[in-house]
Formats: structure tokens, sequence, C-alpha cells
């Protein structure tokens, strides 16, 4: 399957892992209008392409990414009143969440995360970084509200942390080794320039496992951040039960009597 | 300034400060401090010239709940809390009485059962490095709930019910509190702790009123529902917000290397 040719973004393919890169070193990989059309673009590519197993997010350059292009906002007259429709619409596209990407996805942070840039932490299955990343919001340093990334991570992680990051804005940055600790992501990669191989050997460990039990797993326990705990144990029992009797379950105990990789079937688009 | 008598309230630069004031009985709550809470919070929040506000005590003890004896004594007030309690109408902290600033709890040593309330319900927790945790209401034979609650919301809950079911028999520090992500900072010589939290607050200050407003409705309204609801209401705060001047000024500042001139709402 080829790829699109993106202005913003780049797609590769290594093994069953999908890379999503952001592509605008030069602006700190800012979210312009161009680059949040092509995310939804990016995404259902990488989602029905039936040669990914997992999907790894990161940047080029220093940053990972720091959220909207404020130069576009300044400069062309239109500002955030572009976003109105969407967001009061709740029509988002920019993230595998929004998507409904249901393969998992790794957002490796090779850099400065700030404002926006918490949505593809917020709205990722697994994080890492690298050893020298960095992380802050200062959208109410400049008279912005934050909400949505922020409410996202508040699910996540503690919550006093989130807070102080919204309120003390561009004041103060959490570290890698910080945000290890609270739990936000899950490995600090040292040296910085490891990043994309733990994030290909990780993701390739992933790529392992069954599809479909995976994303019978990612609705479950995203499902669950919507509802009360007994609501989503019902609604998880449900994801668990669909799996019983689908030919990965003889498949998997088999692999692993025989001592071989199982031979998964593959997920079917819109499942 | 009014005058109270169970609290201290004053104002340094940008930054109301709120010390509960009854040192010698742990800074526990009795009949005349809820009366009084109510009405500072009101007083801070009220005020255009606060930007932050900072929760901490006088004495050893930070907040250490109910002052149960004094309670005994005084039939209408525990009447009128023991109402308040059972209609979820309490009225002890910033988020009881809907107060949109900032607030930093400073917890400058022991913070027992109902003191959690302080602590559950702030946006931002420090402490000095001697400040102590724990949740007697078990042990006393009470239930422990909305601040054990709270807590169960913000931090990861293993931590939490395990202090609600040890009672009083096991304190947490704040060194682990700060591991938790309970609190974000532990000041340490603990008498820096009064600095350390007018430092925060003075960099809170220097963001928009408006858009600190906005974002603490959203994300504490974020606590209510469920994720896509919680999205969708915190995008008509994020939209609530543009056309406001503060996100002209903000970016205007930032360019030209200054400190913003936010517009501060009656």
């Amino acid at each position: 399957m080829s790829y699109p040719e993106l202005e913003c973004l780049r797609l590769e393919r290594r093994g069953p892992v999908g890379w999503l890169l952001n592509n605008r070193p030069e602006q700190l990989n800012a979210m312009s209008a161009k680059m949040r059309d092509e995310f939804a673009v990016a995404w259902d590519t990488l989602n029905h392409d039936p040669e990914v197993r997992v999907i790894v997010h990161t940047g080029e350059g220093r940053a990972f990414q720091t959220g909207v292009d404020v130069t576009e906002i300044a400069t062309d007259g239109v500002g955030m009143e572009r976003y109105r429709q969407s967001v009061e619409d709740w029509d988002l596209h920019f993230t595998a969440w929004h998507q409904h990407v249901w393969k998992p996805v790794i957002t490796a942070v090779n850099g400065i995360c700030a404002g926006g840039g918490f949505h593809w932490i917020a709205d990722a299955d697994i994080v890492i970084a690298a050893s020298d990343a960095q992380f802050f919001d200062p959208h109410v340093s400049v008279g912005q509200v934050v909400a949505i990334e922020a409410i996202g991570l508040l699910r996540k992680v503690p919550a006093e942390a989130v807070m102080r990051m919204a309120f003390v804005g561009r004041y103060e940055r959490i570290s890698a080794q910080r945000a290890y600790e609270l739990g936000m992501i899950s490995q600090i990669v040292d040296p910085p320039d490891r990043l994309r191989d733990e994030a290909q050997a990780l993701a390739e460990k992933i790529a392992r496992n069954s599809p479909a039990a995976m994303a019978a797993t990612k609705r479950a326990l995203w499902g669950a951040l919507e509802t009360g705990l007994t609501d989503a144990c019902r609604a998880g029992a449900r994801e668990l039960v669909s799996m019983w009797g689908h030919p990965d379950q003889e498949e998997g105990p088999r692999a692993f009597a025989e001592k071989r990789e199982p031979r998964w079937r593959e997920l079917q688009a819109g499942t | 300034m009014s005058a109270y008598e169970t609290l201290v309230v004053e104002r340094r630069g940008a930054v109301g400060w709120l010390v509960f004031d009854r040192p010698d009985a742990g800074n526990a709550m009795d009949a005349t401090m809820f009366r009084e809470l109510e009405r500072a919070w009101r007083e801070l929040d009220d005020d255009p010239a606060v930007r932050v506000i900072v929760n901490t005590g006088n004495g050893r003890a930070f907040q250490t709940g109910l002052d149960v004896a004094q309670l005994a004594r005084d039939k209408d007030a525990l009447r009128e809390q023991s109402r308040r309690t059972r209609d979820a109408d309490l009225r002890l902290t910033a988020w009881h009485n809907r107060v949109w600033k900032p607030v930093i709890a400073a917890v400058n040593g022991v913070c027992a059962g109902g003191g959690l309330h302080f602590v559950a319900d702030a946006d931002i927790v420090i402490a000095s490095s001697d400040a102590t945790f724990l949740d007697p209401h078990v042990s006393i034979g009470q239930v422990s709930a909305y601040e054990t609650i709270g807590l169960a919301r913000k931090s990861p809950m293993e931590a939490i019910t395990r202090m609600a079911l040890v009672g009083r028999h096991e304190r947490m520090t704040a060194q682990r509190a700060y591991e938790l992500g309970i609190l974000s900072q532990v000041v340490d010589p603990p008498d820096r702790l009064r600095d350390e939290a007018q430092a925060l607050a003075e960099k809170i200050a220097r963001n928009s009123p408006a858009a600190m407003a906005a974002t603490k409705r959203a994300l504490w309204g974020a606590l209510e529902a469920g994720l896509t609801d919680a999205c969708r209401a915190g995008s008509r705060e994020l939209v609530g917000m543009w056309g406001h001047p503060d996100q002209e000024e903000g970016p205007r500042a930032f360019a030209e290397r200054r400190d913003a001139r936010w517009q501060v709402d009656a």
C-alpha cells in the first residue's frame, strides 16, 4: 500500500509498524490548518493499511508538537475562528482517538510538547519520551483556555499535575523524569537519539499480539473513560465475550504450546 | 478588611491568603470557622485585586477536620453541619463555594480527616517536607466519603483507599504524596513553604484571569462526566473565550517581551 504525499506530515511503514511523523520542524511542528486536515488522512491511511499492526507517532526536529500554529492564527485574519464550527460541533479529526483508530498507538515524544501537543499524549495508548523531552501548557499565558487535551489527561494521570500545568502556563516545565514518575509516560529513552529505535522495538513487541483481541481491548479501556465503573465493566464484558469463538483464541494457546509465533487473523476494516 | 476569629485573610500583591488560625486546636473547624470559611472564600473570590488564592495553616497543623468537642457543645451548629453533609451542601472549600480563581493548598503540617477536603478541592497542592496526611475517620467510627471521593478522582486510588481504611494507624509523608501526584512540590526546609507558595502564585497571577476561570470550569466539570461529554462541555468553555481581548493581548505581550495587561472581569 503506497502512502499519500503530505506537506506537513510524513507516513512510513517499517515492518508491521506504521510511522506518522510531524514534519514542520522549523515551526516546532505547530499545527497549521493544512496539517490539521492532513492528520485525518494520515490516521485513516495507517488504520486501514492491513500491513500495519501498530502505529508510532513522533516529530521531526527538536519539538514533538507545540499546538496550534499561533503565527498562522495571528497573521491570516481568520484566527481561531477557523476552528469555531468544528470545536462547537465536537467534530475534530486530528488524533487517533478522534479518528476511531482501533490499532494500538504509541506516541514517542522527541522534544518539546507544549499546549495543544498534549492532544497526542492524552489520546495515545502508550507514551514514551526522550530523556530531554519537556512538557508545559502555555494556553492561559496567552489568553487561551485549555480544555480538551487537559480533560483527556485528567482521566489518565493524577489531576493535580494536570491542573498545575494548566494554571502555571508557560512559567514552568515538567521533565521527562517527572512525567515518568506521574505515569504520564511509561519509558524514558536515553540517550535521546535512541527514541525511534526503542519505539520501533516496543511496537514490534505489541505487533506480536492478536490484532482482534487488541482492538476489543482498546474499545473496552477507552470506553471505560466514558462511564461509571459498573457500566464500564458491563460494556467491557461485551467486548470480552465478542472474542469467544474467534480463531485467534485457538491459535494463541496452540502457538504457545508449539513454541512458535501465532498466525493471527487479519483485522477487517470497520470491525 | 473584615475581622475573622478563626482565619487570617490577607493580600500580598495579587495573591489572597486564607490561613486557618486555630493553632491550639490543630486548626480544626468549629462552628465559627464554618461560617468564616464561606465568607472568606467569597471575599477573596470577589476581590478583583486577588488573582490567585493560597490556603495554609498557622502552627504545626494544616487542618485536622471537624472540632468534634466544640460541635458537641453547640447543638445548633452541629445540626446545621449535619444537614449540609446530608444534602451535599458543604461550604468549607473553594470548590464548595464555587471559587473560580486558582487555589493553591500549601500544607504546612499534619492534614487529617476533614482537612483532606482542602487538598481534594484545591487546584494545586504543595507541602512542607514535614507535612503528613492521614484519615482517621474509621478509627473513631466515622465514615470517610467526600474528601476521599474527591481525592480518588485525582490520584491513584489504592493510596486513597489505604488511607481511608488504615485510619489513624499510619501516615503518608509529603514525599510519598509527591510521588503519587497528590501534590506537585515538596518544600524544604519547611519554613520556606509560604515563600514558595507566594512565588508559585505570582507566576500564576501573570496568566489571563478570564482564561484561567474558563479552564478551571472545564477541568473541574470534566470530573463530573464521561470523557466525550466532558470534552464537549470543555469545547464550549474553549470557544467562549474566542474574541475576548486577552486573546489578542496575550500573543502581543509575548511578541513584545512584556507582561500582559489582562482584562479583569468585574
